[in-house]
């Protein structure tokens, strides 16, 4: 081997390698960056925008080859593009830098965007919009996790909004109807998770219409129906209690 | 200002003969503010030197700073000609397109405008709009030329050319006043031969002599007294900078003394083509015939040439001496030696001929007094809408005598027509300013304050020395006697006062009505009924209570209007313009004061331009939301224009007239009203999902083959069906629970347009439909009534009328559900065999047949099908918009009971063969029906689903999820659409612009529908459709274009189904041939699509990079 002076140092810019270990082996392609996670969802479709070239690498940054018998063994064929295909799809890669910006950015928006749809301004019963939500969620310094779920985070991105601003989960507007028997108990039992009763008729039965909120209707939905044993019934009015048309000052 | 003349005024507005409402119109940038200031400054408000630079009246930080009136402001004035003396309340309005509605605001005040034209631009867009203004409202207009000095100085036009020009512009504007006329007395006509139809068809006598009557009657309508001309003297000819101006009248008047010709002569000859024969002493017609110098030109126009020639273009010295003393001029030494030659020439003019005295005098003579106002006019003002004066009740007419006498008597009716409300520093109202002290509160305070201060003194030292004492006392007179200590006394008192009234200073703001008494006398404290403007006085006077419209309220304080200042009065009689405070409550925008609840409320303000700039608005710290909302609040009241809303989707939308208008109002909101910094951007552009019915032919109108509708079932099947998914070629999606009890079949089906629309217009009798149904399922009976019951009808039997052919049969009555919110445009319907369920129209059913109720029943988890389906029509596929127009057919629907039913039902066998999937995972399933044991009553119930509640959760939550994706994946399998919102657009343009309007809105992907020519005028007005997302900054863009000389108006119309694909691509030869494999041109609806995408943070299928090959390959710290 020659010496490694900064003449015959040949730095690989605009490379992205995939890695994969099929049959004890470790096999490696040339990509261009910021493409490999676009050709996996689909965006790109032209297979020349994402190799460099169509041969398959033991060590890319060293420029070592695979040797075809190692290839066939591992993969059962010797057609390189079929190999690279499959690399491309199964194995590790290493997320470039826009990529990973744009998935952050989605994601950001996202949140944002779940949040708005849950959330509204307690005061007006008015949604905020997805831009207020944005400079909300930026000047709280919130980071968004890749591993985790968007809809996850909305959750926890709702708890610390609410320290910094008027923000409350928009409720859902339910219905039951409970038979008298066990009307009484069973109230008792819900107090706590109801938010706003907005009406209650007790003849026969025990009919009321209330805001909770949507992180508490499963347990409602369990508690009505296991004390009831099916006598009760549980209505969704509306999903979301929101201010309706537009209003004009 | 000082009292005396305050005083003066007070006076003056007791004598509605001698005051004159006028104001001043005009282009932007030709004069209205300069000229406005020539004529304050004769008040002495201003420096007779300023006048023209300091622009009195913009008194708005950016109206100086732009140069550009931005509000009308209103000033009264105070002038003596001869032994009259007059009161003008002078009002000046904003040129610029924008503000249009304050031209709006300052014309319903007014009896009479000076309209201001540009000697060099001549008549521009907005001269036209105001002159319109003018005619609309009845007020006569008079004629201001102004800047004549440029034609002398920048165009350098010889005096005979300058003639020529002026006649010109004279021309054009009586053109524009003439269509007018023209077009107003074709439109009466066109009302009186529609009434004569009427009457003929109302007798039904068709008479043999028939006379067709083509004279079009302008012949008849008399049009001499509308036309500007400068020997009717309703013409100036003016430099507002340079401070000169004149009238016909005013040489007139030189001449005959030094020609010895008769006043009246020369002032019909003055202006037009006539000559002087100086031989023959005599003034000949026919000057252009035979080449000699019009008689105006000679007398007047080459006195002014040889004027500015002398001073500005030669400086010559001995000649400006020599003219001023033929003028009689006397100058200051400091004016001749002053380098700038404009200094002396205005000096020089503003003594010759000043700008104000032709103006004023021509406004004395020709403008109205509000003693003659027009019966016509009033007739006008207070007959709302459509209706006709004559069909008011008596005691509403009779008040249009009070209006006519405009009498100030105790017992005449008082009407006060308050045209807008603006905003006013609390700190700069009388009541809080300090105002000088009389000599007596001086002394007393002087007084007081020694007394303090001795006080002071004695509790601090308690004894102390004499000869300390003294000297400080004999320091305290001696400053008491300079002024300097006054102003600690009033420096003292304003402290007091400020922390006595901690409350005020909180609210800024005071709102201040722009009005004008029109009858009776406006007292301080008076009680006025405040009349909106929907208020009927026939309502009123039938009935006694409650009258919808119609409040009362105080008039706290009156103001005497003076530009930026306010004057405290306590009565204002009629015919004056006048500010009323403490109206804010009762007032928003506009209204009508009266102390008679039989006044009519004034026909609204006639809006030249109507907002169409859409923008939201949003504070930079979501904390400060309450904030805004206030100040938003406060801006609406101030601004005449501009109109404020909260949207659905918690948008805080400001529309505003225009750019400039926009800007201004940010500026206000953020420096005035909200006090917190905002951000505005676009607003949030709502768009649809639908499905269409397969196209027929492809992207190059060629007839698709089979070859394409293999490719699209090729594309379905792609990477869709799954284990618990199956599409088959038909569109029907099948979709298992993942716990593989339930299994739903859909179908996604267009409905046609119009029950689309049907069901959108009826969303109202929906919900009440809702409402009932849902009672009904709880056994319980509610009182209909008997419209809302007709009503019902009549929309199902619309439907069954829309909904024909093989595929709807029977489909009305089996409507599930709508949605999305259960009123939505989107219809679920049911299809399962074996499955009778109740459908919407049950409340009808009841009434009809009674008896069949109890064989239909609900099977369990009905809800969650339901539920799924609006979640489902909620958000689509494409971008999580609302669907629109989709009706989706359950056409299977199996659930696998649970291993241990607990109830005794009959259980149905359905076993479902679904031949063409061979991966199906449902062989059969069984369907559960729960019998009609406790019969009557129809309810749902749920039964206790303990074993069914495994690891994927309840069966309910699983089966919404499941319906949902479902009618998801049932959609995806038909064409789909987006459909964009459309606005309709009304342009008025002149036929020389039409052709960049149709530029511009082909651009903007707009269509026209039609145009037609307007009777009697070359206006043309077009109209179009534009999508929403297309209009933003369209108004800008439109105006740059076409030079202000279009103007569109913008209504929200319906909704339109964008006809390309989102998701197309090439697929057949031809549209290869056409299109390239990428089909890189652009795609309409994949462009909104993937922006709404984007802003929702969904996922969207770009490219991070296009090219890979050109890339930045360095490493970063290279």
């Amino acid at each position: 081997m020659s010496i490694f002076t900064p003449t015959n140092q040949i730095r690989l810019t605009n490379v992205a390698v995939v890695r994969m270990k099929k049959g004890g082996k470790r096999f490696e392609i040339a990509c261009y960056k910021n493409k490999v996670v676009n050709w996996r969802a689909g965006a790109e479709k032209e297979l020349d925008e994402v190799l460099q070239t169509h041969s398959v690498f033991v060590n890319v940054s060293k420029g070592q080859v695979a040797k075809k018998d190692d290839l066939t063994k591992s993969f059962g064929t010797d057609d390189l593009t079929a190999i690279c295909k499959e690399i491309l799809a199964k194995g590790e890669l290493q997320v470039s830098d826009k990529e990973r910006h744009s998935q952050l950015e989605t994601m950001f928006r996202d949140i944002a965007t779940i949040v708005a749809e849950k959330c509204v301004n307690p005061e007006t019963k008015r949604p905020y919009t997805v831009n207020l939500i944005e400079g909300a969620m930026k000047d709280i310094h919130y980071s968004v996790k890749p591993n985790k779920s968007s809809k996850q985070q909305a959750l926890e991105v709702i708890r610390q909004l609410k320290e910094s601003m008027e923000i409350q989960r928009a409720h859902m507007r339910l219905r039951f109807v409970l038979p008298a028997k066990e009307a009484k108990r069973l109230k008792e039992k819900l107090k706590p998770l109801l938010q706003v009763v907005e009406s209650e008729d007790f003849d026969e039965q025990l009919e009321m219409v209330c805001l909770v909120d949507p992180g508490c209707f499963r347990e409602i939905d369990e508690l009505i129906r296991c004390e009831t044993r099916g006598r009760g019934s549980l209505e969704v009015l509306s999903l979301k209690d929101v201010e309706e048309g537009d209003e004009k000052f | 200002m000082g009292l005396s003349s305050l005083d003066k005024i007070i006076a003056l507005q007791r004598n509605p003969a001698n005051i004159r409402n006028l104001c001043i119109l005009a282009h932007v940038d030709h004069g209205k503010t300069t000229l406005a200031d020539c004529l304050v400054a004769t008040n002495g408000i201003i420096s007779s030197r300023l006048a023209g630079k300091l622009r009195y009246l913009d008194s708005r930080e950016d109206e100086q700073i732009r140069g550009i009136t931005m509000k009308s402001s209103a000033i009264s004035l105070h002038y003596r000609n001869g032994d009259q003396e007059y009161l003008l309340n002078l009002i000046d309005s904003p040129g610029h397109v924008d503000f249009s509605s304050e031209v709006s605001t300052a014309v319903r005040l007014c009896d009479g405008a000076i309209v201001v034209v540009d000697a060099v631009e001549g008549v521009c867009p907005q001269t036209q709009a105001v002159l319109r203004q003018a005619w609309l409202e009845n007020i006569r207009p008079v004629l201001v030329i102004n800047k004549i000095d440029r034609l002398i100085v920048e165009l350098k036009l010889t005096s005979q050319e300058a003639y020529a020009h002026l006649q010109k512009i004279l021309e054009q504007v009586n053109a524009v006043t003439g269509t007018l006329f023209t077009s107003k007395v074709l439109k009466e006509r066109a009302e009186e031969d529609e009434e004569e139809e009427e009457k003929k068809k109302d007798s039904k006598t068709l008479s043999g002599d028939q006379v067709y009557d083509w004279s079009a009657r302008l012949e008849e309508a008399d049009d001499s007294q509308l036309y500007f001309s400068p020997d009717q003297g309703n013409v100036v000819f003016a430099s507002a900078t340079d401070g000169w101006g004149f009238s016909i009248q005013q040489f007139a008047q030189i001449y005959s003394q030094k020609m010895g010709i008769k006043a009246e002569v020369l002032l019909k000859t003055l202006w037009g083509d006539f000559y002087l024969n100086a031989k023959a002493k005599k003034i000949m017609k026919g000057a252009q015939a035979k080449g000699k110098k019009q008689l105006f030109v000679q007398l007047v126009l080459d006195n002014i040439w040889s004027l500015y020639d002398a001073v500005v273009t030669r400086r010559d010295k001995e000649k400006v001496e020599k003219v001023v003393t033929s003028l009689g001029v006397k100058l200051l030494a400091r004016d001749l030696r002053h380098s700038d030659p404009k200094v002396l020439l205005s000096a020089i003019c503003s003594q010759w001929l000043p700008v104000s005295q032709a103006v004023l005098l021509m406004v004395c003579e020709k403008l109205p007094s509000p003693l003659e106002i027009a019966a016509a006019r009033v007739e006008k003002l207070m007959s709302v809408g459509a209706r006709r004066f004559d069909s008011l009740p008596e005691q509403t007419q009779e008040l249009k005598r009070a209006f006519l006498q405009c009498s100030s008597g105790a017992n005449d009716p008082l009407i006060v027509f308050v045209s807008k409300m603006f905003a006013v520093d609390t700190k700069a109202l009388p009541q809080n300013r300090q105002r000088p002290l009389t000599h007596e509160e001086m002394a007393q305070r002087r007084d007081l304050a020694r007394q303090r201060h001795a006080d002071s003194r004695a509790a601090d030292h308690k004894g102390p020395t004499h000869s300390e004492r003294t000297p400080q006392e004999a320091g305290d007179t001696l400053n008491l006697r300079s002024s300097d200590m006054d102003g600690c006394v009033c420096q003292m008192e304003s402290l007091t006062l400020k922390d006595s009234k901690p409350e005020e200073e909180e609210e800024h703001q005071t709102f201040i009505a722009f009005a004008r008494v029109f009858s009776g006398v406006a007292k301080k404290g008076q009680r006025v009924f405040v009349l909106g403007p929907k208020y009927d006085p026939a309502q009123a006077l039938s009935c006694v209570s409650e009258v919808p419209h119609l409040s009362c309220c105080t008039m706290e304080s009156l103001y005497l209007l003076m530009g930026r200042e306010l004057e405290e009065l306590e009565e204002v009689p009629v015919g004056n313009v006048l500010g009323i405070g403490g109206l804010e409550v009762s007032v928003l925008k506009s209204a009508t004061l009266s102390t008679s609840p039989a006044c009519p409320p004034f026909i609204p303000l006639n809006f030249e331009a109507t907002p169409i700039v859409r923008v939201a608005i949003e504070p930079k710290h979501p904390s400060e939301m309450p904030k805004l909302v206030r100040g938003m609040r406060l801006l609406n009241q101030a601004d005449p224009c501009a109109e404020v809303l909260i949207q659905e989707t918690g948008e805080h939308v400001l529309v505003t007239a225009g750019e400039v208008h926009l800007q201004r109002c940010l500026d206000d909101l953020r420096d005035r009203f909200a006090k917190i910094e905002i951000s505005a951007s676009k607003p949030i552009i709502p768009f649809r999902e639908t499905v269409v019915r397969p196209p027929k032919v492809d992207m190059v109108n060629e007839d698709l083959g089979k070859q394409h509708k293999i490719a699209i079932i090729h594309q379905v099947k792609e990477g869709r069906s799954s284990a618990t998914l199956h599409v088959d070629s038909g569109g029907l999606v099948t979709l298992t629970t993942p716990n593989r009890l339930a299994t739903v079949s859909i179908r996604a089906m267009p409905l046609p347009q119009e029950v689309t629309s049907l069901l959108e217009r009826s969303a109202e009798l929906i919900r009440t439909l809702e409402q009932i149904n849902m009672s009904l399922r709880e056994g319980k009976s509610l009182d209909i009534s008997h419209r809302t019951l007709e009503a019902i009808i009549g929309l199902k039997t619309q439907l069954e009328i829309l909904l024909q052919g093989r595929k709807w049969r029977n489909a009305v009555d089996r409507v599930w559900a709508f949605g999305p919110r259960r009123i939505g445009p989107n219809i679920l319907l049911n299809s399962v065999e074996g499955y009778q369920r109740p459908s919407v129209w049950q409340c009808l059913g009841r009434v009809v047949k009674a008896g069949e109720a109890g064989a239909q029943v609900i099977r369990d988890l009905d809800n969650s099908i339901v539920s799924g389906f609006q979640l489902a029509t909620l958000a689509g596929p494409m971008c999580e918009e609302p669907l629109m127009g989709v009706c989706f057919s359950v056409e299977k629907w199996d659930i696998q009971s649970p291993a241990s039913p607990q109830h005794q039902d009959s259980l149905e066998e359905d076993s479902i063969a679904h031949g063409t999937l061979e991966d199906s995972k449902v062989e059969g399933s069984s369907e559960t029906l729960e019998e009609g044991a406790t019969a009557g009553p129809i309810q749902a119930r749920r039964r206790p689903e303990a074993a069914s509640a495994d690891c994927y959760g309840p069966v309910s939550g699983q089966l919404i999820a499941a319906m949902k994706e479902a009618c998801r994946h049932a959609f995806q399998a038909q064409p789909q659409r987006l459909m964009v919102a459309m606005y309709t657009c009304e342009i008025m343009a002149t036929a020389d612009v039409l052709g960049r309007v149709y530029g511009v809105l082909g651009k903007r992907e707009g269509r026209v529908l039609h145009e037609e020519m307007k009777e009697g005028t070359d206006m043309f007005i077009i109209k179009a459709v534009l999508p929403v997302a297309e209009s933003f900054g369209f108004a800008d863009e439109f105006r740059k274009k076409t030079s202000g000389l279009a103007s569109p108006q913008l209504v929200f119309s319906h909704w339109e189904v964008i006809s390309s694909d989102p998701y197309w691509v090439p697929t057949t030869e031809e549209e290869y041939l056409h299109f390239g494999e990428k089909a890189d041109s652009a795609n309409q609806s994949l462009k909104y699509m993937n922006a709404v995408r984007r802003r929702k943070g969904l996922y969207v299928e770009e490219k991070i990079v296009e090219h890979a090959e050109k890339q930045r390959t360095l490493g970063k710290n290279k």
